[in-house]
């Protein structure tokens, strides 16, 4: 019951209270650049939660499998960023094989994802966070997920919004789309200490 | 065969430069290891030496105290004992943590001689609200001060009170309730049960 | 005539990479470090400082290297060699500035996958050689630095009423934590990067 509740609420703590985008400016370059349509934003968000589900349970795994036995320490942001690099290489050859419409509505977004900081930046917060277990690990990279998903959907469903308002010339573009963010970030704090 | 042949001609560099990449990590790795341990030890010394000025050295004592952190996480808590030039008992001091408003709270706490009274506690790290919660971390500022000479007991956080009054009662941070009372539950959660580990291990006089 | 126009090119493409190709401001590269540490001036200047060795040495090592890559391992190879030059920064900082470390936290690691060095490592430095390499990652170094410590400026003056640990406001002036938080954070840069787009519209 403890580990269901402690599960539960480092879900949620993940999702809305320490908001990847939102508290630790990870995954900031796709926000800003995929959020323009709502369609987009969530295909991105959904291949975002597929790799970094998958990354962070096998970084969690090499890192307390491996590297803490043997001395290979150091290596560490070496394995993490390859082990990502793999991940991805793997999800897109799975695709592409057995779900061809998925791939293809995926698009170009897959390969992207491998320089996606929210991905290297939450397998390095478990690593820092020193999370015990693999199923804490898996959980929590779920939520980052979701979490980075519902931070892009909302930023797209307010951009589609924007493109009908008289944007000023030079704020057009990336600067509104900034500020936006930063009243997004205003409004989730509202969260912070919710989780004790 | 040719299979074997090609694979090494498409990824040579590849092995090559694994190879190179390694040993400049572990060289570089065990060139500046022990200074970077030793910027640890050094941050410890220096929260806790100020908060027992008689002390020059800390030293470990041989066994870690067990400490129990509700919903069945246990934590292992190193005990330094703080020694004067004389080879005496200044105090002890150790690392705790606990979550606060924002994140996780790390505090370095000390205590006198006979862990009767607190000779106060330093924050390793925080990331509480700038201009409300991080005024847990100003050195001898209006929260840190109570706690010098509180007694090394179950503290309660009161919203007004009498601040210069150091007994177990602690003034809270106007508009940080939330973070004033972290630290209090860190310090009463911790001090109880590594004294009492302590005193279990016969270290304690 | 030769040797004039390398010269010229060569001087070109660190003003580039300080100005109209400035990866921060006009490419929009590399924004995650730049929203993350920018909160105090000092920070900023170390992530700075760290971008422009991770770049400068990956730059040297691509362009070494750039004859001999093959089509399909080429991101990998950059990607450990830019992994290895990262993690020896994080254990310098680590060993020599161990406050700095702590205040940037994870966010030195995440140079690895800072677009701005595996871009100009594709871009640039397969491209060209060593010289001409080294001069573009000085230039989108310093580039890059040079925005942070403007975004950085402006957030430490506004939230503490100091620049670099030295008092620069006037003793009225009521600081506004909301600089240092998120918040403060993702606005001023909007602001910024529309003044630019202003200044850079009304050049063209």
């Amino acid at each position: 019951m403890d580990t269901l509740q402690t599960l539960a609420l480092g879900f949620i703590g993940i999702v809305i209270v320490n908001n990847l985008v939102f508290t630790k400016f990870l995954g900031t370059c796709p926000y800003l650049g995929v959020s323009g349509r709502l369609d987009m934003a969530f295909g991105m968000g959904c291949a975002v939660t597929f790799v970094i589900t998958l990354a962070g349970a096998m970084t969690w795994i090499i890192d307390h499998g491996f590297l803490m036995g043997t001395q290979l320490e150091v290596t560490r942001y070496v394995c993490y960023i390859l082990v990502i690099a793999g991940a991805v290489q793997l999800v897109e050859m799975y695709l592409r094989k057995f779900f061809p419409t998925l791939y293809d509505s995926f698009g170009i977004f897959l390969p992207l994802i491998t320089t996606n900081c929210a991905i290297l930046g939450l397998c390095l917060f478990i690593y820092l966070w020193q999370v015990q277990t693999l199923l804490e690990a898996a959980v929590l990279s779920f939520g980052a997920g979701i979490g980075f998903t519902l931070a892009i959907c909302i930023m797209a469903g307010i951009r589609e919004n924007l493109e009908l308002a008289d944007v000023p010339a030079p704020l057009r573009g990336a600067p509104i789309t900034l500020i936006t963010a930063g009243l997004l970030t205003l409004a989730f704090m509202g969260f912070a200490g919710m989780i004790r | 065969m040719s299979k074997l042949r090609y694979f090494f001609q498409e990824s040579w560099l590849l092995m090559v430069s694994s190879v190179v990449f390694g040993g400049l990590l572990a060289a570089t790795n065990s060139a500046w290891e022990p200074r970077i341990r030793q910027n640890e030890i050094d941050k410890f010394n220096a929260l806790a030496g100020a908060m027992l000025p008689q002390a020059i050295r800390f030293e470990a004592i041989a066994e870690k105290v067990s400490v129990d952190l509700g919903k069945g996480k246990t934590a292992q808590v190193e005990v330094k004992r703080g020694l004067t030039e004389q080879a005496q008992t200044a105090g002890w001091a150790f690392v705790c943590e606990g979550s606060g408003f924002a994140d996780k709270i790390k505090l370095v706490v000390a205590t006198d001689a006979g862990f009767a009274k607190l000779a106060g506690f330093g924050v390793l790290s925080s990331n509480e609200t700038p201009g409300f919660g991080d005024k847990i971390t100003i050195k001898n500022g209006f929260f840190q001060s109570q706690f010098k000479g509180a007694p090394a007991d179950l503290l309660t956080l009161v919203r007004t009170g009498d601040r210069t009054k150091i007994d177990s009662e602690i003034v809270a941070i106007s508009g940080a309730t939330v973070t004033s009372q972290a630290v209090v539950d860190i310090l009463n959660r911790f001090i109880s049960q590594v004294k009492q580990g302590l005193e279990e291990k016969g270290v304690l006089q | 005539m030769a040797e004039e126009t390398k010269n010229v090119s060569l001087g070109k493409t660190l003003a580039d990479g300080i100005w109209s190709q400035n990866p921060v401001l006009r490419l929009l590269l590399g924004m995650c470090p730049t929203l993350a540490v920018t909160a105090a001036v000092k920070p900023a200047i170390t992530m700075g400082l760290s971008v422009i060795f991770v770049l400068v040495c990956s730059n040297i090592v691509v362009s070494m290297m750039r004859h001999l890559l093959k089509p399909h391992l080429r991101i990998l190879m950059f990607t450990l060699t830019i992994a290895t030059f990262v993690t020896i920064a994080d254990l310098y900082l680590k060993a020599y500035l161990p406050e700095m470390s702590a205040a940037l936290g994870p966010y030195i690691p995440l140079i690895i996958v800072n677009c701005i060095i595996i871009c100009r490592a594709e871009a640039c430095a397969a491209k060209n050689g060593i010289l001409v390499s080294v001069v573009d990652a000085i230039g989108m170094g310093l580039g890059f630095t040079a925005a942070l410590c403007v975004l950085a400026s402006v957030r430490e003056i506004l939230a503490t009423g100091k620049w670099f640990d030295s008092v620069v406001m006037p003793g009225w002036f009521v600081p506004w934590a909301a600089m240092s938080m998120p918040v403060g954070a993702f606005i001023t840069l909007g602001l910024i990067l529309a003044l630019v787009n202003q200044l850079a519209g009304k050049k063209t």
